[in-house]
């Protein structure tokens, strides 16, 4: 009985212990806190963060504003274990090609809370109320837009004699200036692995994207794989690109780019800035995406704000997002150059933050690109059908498997 | 209970004291509930439930199991991948760095300075040791560049190519963990008793067969202690695969662990992540248990 007894004791502790475990660290200390959660992979992403949070706080005498940060790897794991245990911060940051996995953990936001929030969408970029919508609800609010960019080396074009590409060039152009450029162990090109960057091209060839609008799966729609086949021969019939070497190489294109051993790499106008300023030295330059006989379709992508469903207090939390988004914090992103703000009046200031000898192309490309854009659409299992195929996509580069097997597969594994 | 036969004053003592020990002991229990029995259970759990990291919760009762292993296509290629890496891995791994233990127990010039070198991938970050063995197998890499330079052969891309990924993976792993083993067997080593060795050599024992019939079943215990240790982290590989060759091309490397983690942390299936680890720790139990079996014909323990 005694045993029994000590026993229960020494259970209920247990889980006493396990309770208080719980409750720390949650997003609800107290109703007149407001968490919000970034990433942050850099000590100046966090300065900048910070800044915007001074902002906020100076909106918001009444509201006590705090910031957690992590990096964008880790950032998504653990919001996932967040939203499992209700630990979900009020105001979480949320990228455009992330939400659809996320969207049970965010609320819907209607007019109303746009208004709460301080926050009228004319004054955004057209475009940019689909940047974190999925099947037409409205989840947050981008700060940034975003789309894809072919950048070059300069140099390496120069010593092979190949004219830069201008903004509105076109396919032929592009297949001309990688035939050009590929020579003396340079390739002209450098196909990407990640979702937005070897799918970028096909969907500006197609003029369509793999998925339709309602979430429907479409990656054997037959322009679609025609594109995407094009695109994996670059590698292996064209031989203007090297084969990937290896599936963890998630970033591989980019790489080949910033390690100059291809002239050519598609990469999202987020990495301006950095190319511009690149390690290595080189002169890098920009362009649109090309257009062919179906335009040049380009998806408007970005990171933004939404509230947590969990968020015991929503208007708080509305007030807080609308300072993150507000004409001060937006001209702070677009004058400090980290991004491309989203709302219109703060884009110039963007512009005067770049070197003056790249400033006019900056602005001519930024301009055209966003031009002919759509919000990304994306099936519900979106995740798991690029997590099957970025490392199927080595097998395709390398000439072991085609596009049109691996898109066809995957459409029969996520499309039902 | 038994406490009831004895003297009630010695019972009460033993009682008080089984009591103050429990309370002593209850920081630990505490600690072991907390960390340990709970999240097993929990996992147990999980593994009968359709488990999203958000939403509703469903029973299922077996049906993770049964779409583990008759509908999930990734499944039975990692159960593969995993037992070819184990098969693979543990006999070269184990073989390498036993000969590894050998030649250096003799004592010749440098032998600590040869150990420490064994033994750095070991303690150097996984991450670091794949950086550098990327750099040396892709296709612009040092092999590649020296068999062109040299040979003006053209190598395969290594991490690319289905069949020659796995073995990457496998060679790079043994190097990774050959320091390990090897600093258990040269322990071993130094520690046969000199009285045993030195009647052996008395009697004529010299070379291979001093090695074969005296030195390994002496210290045969520290091969088991390293096969089976071997076996296990063999079984749950994880790092490397997911660093070199980041489970490609295709699932040709994908092993069960990231097989679970893929499921668990990229698609939030936790139910099904949960049922996947427990077949693997099912498998882990078995032949651990019949390597257990094994030893009593093969392991001498002197005491």
């Amino acid at each position: 009985m005694k045993k029994i007894h000590v026993g229960a004791v020494a259970a209920a502790a247990a889980a006493a212990l396990v309770m208080t475990g719980c409750s720390t660290g949650g997003g609800d200390a107290s109703s007149d806190t407001v968490v919000i959660d970034m990433w942050a992979g850099s000590q100046s992403d966090t300065d900048a963060l910070n800044a915007q949070l001074e902002i906020a706080r100076k909106q918001n005498p009444d509201l006590k504003i705090e910031l957690r940060t992590a990096p964008w790897g880790d950032f998504f794991t653990k919001l996932t274990t967040n939203m499992a245990s209700g630990n979900m911060a009020c105001v979480t940051g949320m990228n455009s090609g992330m939400l659809s996995s996320y969207t049970d953990g965010f609320l819907e936001l209607s007019d109303a809370d746009l208004k709460t929030a301080g926050i009228d969408l004319a004054d955004f970029s057209a475009g940019a109320d689909e940047i974190l919508s999925n099947k037409g609800t409205m989840y947050g609010v981008p700060f940034d837009i975003a789309t894809m960019l072919v950048y070059y080396n300069a140099d390496l074009l120069d010593a092979a004699g190949v004219a830069h590409p201008e903004a509105g060039w076109t396919f032929d152009d592009f297949e001309a200036t990688a035939k050009a450029a590929t020579k003396d162990g340079k390739y002209g090109f450098a196909v990407g692995m990640g979702d937005f960057q070897w799918q970028a091209l096909p969907i500006a060839k197609a003029g369509q994207q793999p998925v339709e609008q309602d979430g429907t799966l479409a990656l054997t729609d037959p322009a679609f794989v025609d594109a995407a086949s094009w695109y994996s021969g670059l590698v292996t019939e064209e031989k203007v690109a090297a084969p990937v070497a290896s599936a963890s190489d998630t970033g591989w294109g980019e790489n080949q780019y910033t390690g100059q051993n291809a002239a050519m790499a598609v990469d999202g106008t987020w990495n301006a800035v950095s190319y511009l300023n690149n390690d290595a030295g080189f002169t890098a330059g920009m362009t649109t995406l090309p257009s062919g006989e179906n335009g040049s379709l380009g998806l408007i992508l970005g990171s933004g704000f939404g509230i947590a469903k969990s968020c015991k207090n929503p208007d708080a939390a509305l007030k807080v997002l609308g300072s993150m988004l507000s004409p001060e914090a937006q001209d702070y992103i677009a004058s400090s150059g980290r991004s491309y703000p989203a709302r219109t009046a703060s884009q110039p200031l963007y512009f005067e933050s770049i070197d003056e000898q790249f400033r006019p192309q900056v602005e001519e490309v930024f301009t055209k690109a966003f031009e002919e854009v759509q919000g990304q659409y994306v099936s519900d299992n979106w995740s798991k059908v690029g997590t099957y195929i970025q490392p199927q996509l080595v097998s395709v580069y390398n000439g072991q498997e085609s596009m049109e097997n691996v898109l066809e597969s995957a459409q029969q594994q996520f499309g039902k | 209970m038994s406490t009831t036969t004895y003297t009630p004053r010695r019972g009460t003592l033993a009682r008080t004291e089984s009591r103050q020990a429990l309370g002593f002991v209850s920081p630990a229990l505490a600690g072991l509930a907390l960390f340990t029995i709970v999240p097993v259970v929990l996992s147990i759990v999980m593994g009968f439930f359709n488990w999203p990291t958000f939403g509703d919760k469903e029973f299922v009762g077996f049906d993770n199991y049964v779409r583990l292993f008759t509908q999930s296509p990734d499944f039975w290629p990692a159960l593969r991948n995993t037992f070819v890496f184990a098969l693979l891995y543990v006999p070269i791994s184990v073989i390498l760095s036993l000969l590894l233990a050998l030649s250096l127990s003799s004592r010749i010039r440098g032998r600590g300075a040869l150990r420490v070198l064994f033994f750095i991938p070991v303690v150097t970050p996984m991450v670091a040791n794949v950086l550098v063995w990327k750099m040396l197998l892709q296709p612009q890499g040092l092999f590649n560049g020296l068999a062109q330079s040299w040979f003006g052969v053209q190598l395969p891309n290594f991490l690319a190519d289905p069949q020659w990924a796995m073995i990457m993976v496998v060679v790079m792993s043994v190097w990774q963990g050959l320091g390990y083993n090897m600093l258990i067997f040269s322990a071993a080593l130094e520690q046969l008793p000199e009285s045993v060795v030195e009647a052996a050599r008395i009697d004529g024992a010299k070379g291979f067969r001093m090695i074969w019939s005296v030195m390994l079943p002496m210290i045969s215990p520290s091969i088991f202690f390293a096969s089976i240790m071997t076996m296990i982290t063999s079984l749950q590989v994880f790092a490397q695969p997911q660093l070199l060759t980041g489970g490609g091309p295709g699932n040709a490397t994908q092993p069960l662990v990231q097989f679970i983690y893929n499921q668990g942390f990229k698609f939030q299936e936790l139910g099904l992540a949960a049922a996947a680890a427990w077949i693997l720790f099912a498998i882990i139990i078995i032949l651990t248990a019949l390597q257990f079996r094994a030893q009593k014909k093969w392991v001498h323990y002197e005491h």
